[in-house]
């Protein structure tokens, strides 16, 4: 059997652009985490995205106030996170599950009035470059913004903890508020700051889904994703590039047991439909195993509220 | 340039408490002063007024005849105040780098260069690239020190500096201090040791549940004069009375070893030793030396050969704590906090964590409070643990009072063996007597201690025997008479 190179390159672009949701979340809720915040309001906050960019587009008819709208919603709705938990210190994982239910909740009420409304085409870069290298041609070209945005992401993250001063003073407050405090550093400060980053990012990635990857709106289309996200986070041991490689290989054995599926591969269904996220722990699991490493790069104050006292 | 900081009128209140009551204190550059106080005696807060961490109801703060607004830490470091915290204000997962740029808004070249001559000038030597979580406790101090010294600062504060330190780390420190002063930094040394502020200070401060007592030219006063201003009546001074013990043996320890995987723990190789009724064994040793390790062997947190150790004819090597203390053993470990006492528990329910079968704690299983709660009245009373709510969280009470409710709670069980692990650790001299006390009266009631302990003085007070531990082997079983603290050091040092 003859394959077609560029039918393998459609494959793999296909596989990334299903991990492009997951990068984006992932890497914001990893901000958030490293701060010692756990807010496991991600699905919540991607659907609100996905639902306002969505809205936005339908009503204004303009991609750019609905990419950066459904980021707004995604500050906002993280705003109400961050006021309970780090103003009112309440607990962050009670919290982070309301903001889910809530975000759900709403985004269906909203979303009644688009069930059925076909998207808009979302304009891609290098379209004509795709035919011009085999393979790798569909890989690199003919994509949108926000998934070479995605996959700078990780880097960009991973640089920003490690080399620049607010990345430093993110972690910082991550390891020990109290410490950081007592430096000087206005430790609810940062880790509002951090929130709504999270926000932004999960609100950005929820657009991704109702507005580019496919583009019209369905209830609850977020799917469990978030959820998949914040399991990266974890099982990445708060590394933003192996947040990366898991969140392809999900990505991928999504794709692939679906073909299998259509193939109809003497396998049940519920093992396929399982296998990404069985290998994707178990790869994660097997990567990160070095406890020392661990130990370092775990926010050691995470999901710990913070409340000053004179 | 001379510094003069003074503190005028100070007054803080908390709930419940007069932490500092009208504090009016004056220091002077090229001096070390001592602030002395118990426990609970108001230092803490006046140091932490003075660094900005906590704001006070009343009173101001001059330096050099400025008054200075301090809101916040970040004040204190504009105005050239440093502090070194008791508990290290610290990032451990960061490296040691990271922790000391992590308040300047200089450039990293700049710093490195500034970070390196002050090392090289002082004789610091850590290593910049490792996570702080590696370091030792002195190292620790070093990065909080060399922080502090990036800013050049006018006053250091020292709070409590040595409760974490070794012998020879203490007097490194003291070193550094005192060249600190020569250079002209106003140094502010906060503790409750008696010795250091003799061998340290120029001037020292006492402070009593709030108040300043009395402050006054090191050289007018002695141990004895600070120990009862501090106290606030006359200690009295503790000796053992010697008797010929029984010659019964209670525990005897066989070819012992230990081998763990973690690379931060010690080993233990072939230890041996037997201890008596009615003796005390003292284990000295450098921190970190496998003292931590040996006290879980002998508590049972780790479980080693049946035949290893053998305790009143019984081989219990295998058994796990709980099933050890049916056999009437009994443990008060270092970390009062961590794993003697559970901080968010009240100290009813921590009582109740050390059960027996026979105290019928609980009922099918039911907790039976009343009990446990009568229980506890009396481990209180008997060990002057001062307080009379016993459903007080175990985190409120200060580290004497856990360490009495601790030893009580051991104790009144009436156990053949105690083993402790540093019972006085960081606290002041009143709780430290009345341990002491106790463990000397248990021995006269026939009853055998194991003191592991990294102070020195208590252990030629208390012991009957004394080993030293030295990268976890045992030194020979000595008679407490025939040693002296400088035999001692050079065994810990590991010398012969």
């Amino acid at each position: 059997m003859i394959v077609d190179i560029n039918f393998v390159g459609l494959i793999i672009a296909s596989i990334m652009a299903s991990a492009v949701p997951l990068i984006l979340a992932s890497c914001g809720e990893l901000i958030t985490e490293r701060s010692g915040v756990l807010n496991l309001g991600v699905e919540g906050m991607m659907i609100i995205g996905a639902i306002s960019g969505f809205a936005l587009m339908t009503v204004t008819g303009s991609l750019i106030i609905a990419i950066f709208g459904a980021m707004l919603a995604g500050v906002l709705i993280s705003t109400i996170f961050a006021f309970l938990t780090q103003t009112l210190i309440t607990n962050h994982v009670a919290t982070g599950l309301a903001l889910t239910i809530f975000g759900i909740g709403i985004s269906a009420m909203i979303g009644k009035n688009f069930v059925g409304i076909p998207g808009k085409e979302f304009p891609v870069l290098f379209e004509g470059l795709k035919d011009t290298i085999p393979l790798l041609g569909p890989i690199l070209f003919g994509h949108s913004i926000v998934f070479y945005f995605a996959f700078a992401l990780p880097f960009i993250t991973s640089y920003f903890l490690k080399k620049t001063k607010i990345g430093l003073i993110v972690r910082a407050v991550g390891d020990s508020p109290e410490s950081a405090s007592n430096q000087g550093i206005n430790v609810r400060l940062v880790r509002y700051a951090c929130i709504l980053y999270g926000g932004a990012m999960s609100g950005l990635a929820g657009a991704y889904l109702s507005m580019i990857y496919t583009p019209q709106w369905i209830e609850n289309m977020t799917g469990g994703r978030g959820w998949i996200a914040l399991a990266l986070v974890v099982f990445s041991t708060w590394n933003p590039i192996k947040i990366l490689i898991g969140a392809m290989i999900f990505g991928g054995l999504t794709i692939i047991q679906f073909h299998m599926q259509a193939i109809g591969v003497r396998i049940p269904v519920q093992f396929l439909t399982a296998l990404p996220y069985i290998v994707t722990i178990i790869v994660l699991v097997v990567i990160s195993r070095d406890s020392r490493k661990i130990r370092l790069s775990t926010p050691s104050s995470l999901g710990k509220s913070f409340h000053k006292d004179n | 340039m001379n510094t003069n900081l003074k503190i005028s009128n100070v007054t803080k209140i908390y709930p419940g408490c007069v932490a500092n009551d009208d504090v009016s204190l004056e220091f002077n550059s090229g001096k070390i002063y001592a602030l002395l106080g118990e426990n609970g005696a108001g230092k803490s807060t006046l140091v932490k007024i003075l660094s900005g961490v906590v704001i006070p109801d009343e009173g101001k703060i001059y330096l050099n005849k400025n008054i200075l607004k301090l809101n916040s830490p970040s004040d204190a470091k504009k105005n050239d105040i440093g502090m070194v915290f008791q508990h290290f204000n610290l990032f451990e997962t960061l490296s040691v780098f990271e922790n000391l740029i992590i308040d300047s808004d200089e450039q990293r070249e700049n710093l490195k260069e500034k970070i390196d001559t002050i090392m090289k000038k002082y004789n610091f030597s850590v290593d910049l690239d490792v996570p702080v979580l590696n370091l030792s406790a002195g190292q620790k101090q070093k990065v909080e020190i060399i922080r502090c010294l990036i800013r050049s600062p006018k006053v250091l504060i020292m709070d409590e500096p040595t409760s974490v330190l070794t012998e020879q780390e203490t007097s490194e420190l003291f070193l550094s201090l005192k060249k600190f002063s020569e250079e002209g930094i106003l140094i502010i040394y906060i503790t409750h040791k008696l010795k250091e502020v003799m061998q340290l200070c120029d001037e020292v401060a006492v402070m009593r549940r709030g108040k300043l007592v009395s402050v006054s030219q090191i050289n007018n006063e002695n141990i004895e004069s600070l120990a009862n201003k501090m106290v606030g009546q006359d200690l009295k001074t503790i000796k053992k009375k010697k008797e010929n013990t029984s010659s019964e043996q209670l525990i005897k320890i066989t070819n012992l070893n230990f081998t763990s995987e973690d690379p931060f723990e010690t080993n233990l190789v072939d230890i041996n030793f037997s201890l008596n009724r009615g003796e005390c064994l003292g284990i000295a040793g450098i921190s970190g030396n496998g003292q931590s390790e040996l006290f879980q062997v002998l508590s049972g947190e780790i479980i080693s050969n049946k035949n290893s150790i053998e305790f009143n004819k019984n081989f219990i090597g295998d058994l796990n704590p709980q099933e050890r203390r049916e056999y009437l053993m009994a443990f008060s470990p270092e970390d009062r906090l961590e794993q003697a006492a559970i901080p968010q528990m009240a100290i009813f329910e921590n009582v109740a964590l050390n059960n027996f079968k026979s105290s019928n704690f609980f009922n099918n299983g039911l907790i039976n409070e009343s009990k446990i709660k009568e229980h506890s009245k009396k481990i209180i009373s008997e060990f002057n643990v001062n307080t009379e709510n016993i459903d007080l969280k175990s985190q409120f009470l200060s580290g004497g009072n856990l360490q009495k409710l601790i030893i009580g709670r051991e104790l009144i069980t009436s156990p053949d063996l105690l083993i402790c692990f540093n019972p006085t650790w960081g606290l002041d001299v009143g709780a430290i007597n009345y341990i002491h006390e106790t463990l000397i009266k248990i021995n006269e009631q026939n009853k055998s201690i194991i003191l592991i302990s990294t102070d020195t003085d208590e252990l030629l007070k208390l012991s009957d025997k004394i080993s030293v531990i030295h990268r976890g082997k045992l030194s020979k079983i000595m008679n407490a008479e025939d040693v002296t603290s400088e035999k001692l050091g050079v065994l810990m040092g590991g010398g012969n």
